[in-house]
């Protein structure tokens, strides 16, 4: 088994996402904001917890002041979301996951409460939307 | 993100809101249209109002240099006491000219004595000779599509900055006391103690943050190099060497050119925006890039400039709870109660 396996219907692994018990996986990504040209002034931090028996769990998505490499505890107000995990396709080292923000009063206007995460265990990259534009984090 | 928690990596400086300067404004406070005999100082800190009460081990500076050296020969300094057990704060303000403006101590002729730092709703003015002056929270005046931003300029029109507090010190000056030439720089510095640093050092006082114009450290400056632009002088702006090997100067004029300009337009606009002061003749109410009205969009005059008109706005305008006279900052967001009267 290579390294950075989902192992489909079962446990998992890869040194960057961890198997919290038998069927549940934990992961955390970090990714920089904005990406492209400028320095990056915020760090968009996904984690979550996932049941692979029952394709359910919690991911949280946060944006804290400072880049990924000197990211401060000061979260952005307004940014956090705390999704519901109701979909989870595993197929090899991806991990697709589909969850939804039920608390509507933390989406900014015209925010999609659906919400797709990636969790690419093998390159170790996660990926998901930011206000409608898909970011590139990497796993911790 | 004009300046706010821009250090270290974007964090407050120092890990320390109370001395994490946001903006700085200088503009005419004029009583009547045409008439420049008056300008109003602005030093705003605490982001978020993550802090509640301005550091008393500190120095708030205003620093205005007369004759274009890039140091200062005016210094408005501002320190304020311990938070006394009835919740209040005060502030005194000296004058500093010569030599003493740019010591790193609390020098100078006092021209503001004990003023009450407003904590509440309304403000609270203080005045001595021909100098007013305020302390306080407030609504912060900077307006900016943050959220846009970090999508990667998908701007939308929404101000992040539009429900937001900060602390705020108005300092409004006659213009004789800023010296003779109309033609002046601006630019705010903290003096913190060195002890006080996240690694504790000896000696005197730090500078621990400095602003000129809005969003240079922010948007120019990589991690590290964030905290040197911090800690150097204006002089040092364009020689100082970065974690890239290069200079301040020379990394201003990479991002230049990533948005496409030639070399020699890029340098000539680095050299516009280093040394990072605001430059301001106190005759002229024309607004940024000539001093820096509460109301100037400065955000879309350097997404223009940075990135050669591929963007030109981010959908967002001045806030419409400025004061209409002094201090100019508008009420605080959130804050109904009132400062016991003295």
């Amino acid at each position: 088994m290579a390294a950075g396996v989902f192992i489909p219907g079962g446990v998992l692994t890869s040194g960057r996402v961890f198997q919290a018990s038998k069927n549940k996986l934990k992961f955390r990504a970090v990714g920089g904001l904005p990406q492209g040209a400028f320095p990056s002034y915020a760090s968009y931090v996904i984690e979550g917890t996932i049941d692979l028996k029952t394709h359910s769990g919690v991911a949280t998505k946060n944006v804290f002041a400072g880049p990924p490499e000197a990211m401060s505890t000061i979260a952005l107000p307004g940014l956090s979301r705390t999704i519901r995990i109701t979909e989870v396709e595993d197929s090899g080292s991806v991990l697709r996951v589909r969850g939804v923000v039920d608390d509507r009063s933390q989406l900014q206007n015209g925010e999609n409460p659906y919400v797709d995460i990636t969790v690419d265990s093998g390159r170790e990259t996660a990926s998901s939307s930011f206000m409608n534009s898909e970011v590139s984090l990497k796993l911790e | 993100m004009a300046d706010h928690l821009d250090s270290p990596g974007l964090k407050s400086p120092n890990m320390d809101a109370r001395v994490d300067i946001t903006d700085v404004f200088a503009f005419a406070a004029q009583e009547e249209e045409d008439e420049f005999s008056r300008t109003a100082l602005v030093l705003n800190v605490n982001p978020l109002t993550l802090a509640s009460a301005f550091d008393p081990d500190a120095i708030y500076e205003v620093l205005v240099d007369t004759n274009a050296d890039a140091t200062p020969d005016i210094t408005f300094k501002t320190q304020f006491s311990a938070v006394g057990s009835n919740g209040r704060q005060r502030a005194t303000v000296v004058r500093a000219v010569g030599a003493d403006a740019n010591s790193r101590d609390f020098s100078g002729r006092v021209i503001i004595k004990n003023a009450p730092v407003s904590f509440g709703r309304e403000e609270r003015i203080a005045e001595g000779e021909d100098f007013k002056f305020f302390a306080g929270v407030r609504s912060d005046p900077f307006f900016f599509d943050l959220l846009g931003f970090l999508a990667g300029f998908k701007f939308t029109g929404s101000d992040f900055f539009v429900d937001k507090n900060v602390f705020g010190t108005v300092l409004e000056v006659p213009n004789s006391a800023l010296g003779t030439n109309p033609n002046i720089g601006v630019w705010s510095r903290i003096l913190i103690p060195a002890k006080d640093l996240e690694t504790p050092g000896t000696g005197g006082l730090v500078q621990i943050d400095r602003m000129g114009r809005p969003a240079i450290n922010t948007v120019f400056n990589h991690g590290a190099d964030k905290v040197t632009f911090n800690t150097i002088e204006p002089t040092g702006d364009r020689t100082t060497v970065t974690t890239t090997g290069k200079t301040f100067l020379a990394n201003f004029e990479d991002v230049l050119a990533s948005f496409g300009y030639d070399g020699g337009s890029a340098a000539s606009i680095a050299q516009i925006l280093l040394p990072d002061i605001l430059t301001f003749n106190f005759n002229n109410n024309a607004g940024f890039l000539n001093g820096r009205k509460l109301t100037d969009d400065v955000i879309d005059i350097e997404l223009n400039l940075v990135t050669k008109g591929a963007v030109t706005t981010d959908g967002v305008g001045p806030h419409t709870d400025l004061l209409d006279e002094f201090p100019y900052l508008g009420r605080p967001h959130g804050v109904v109660k009132e400062d016991e009267q003295d």
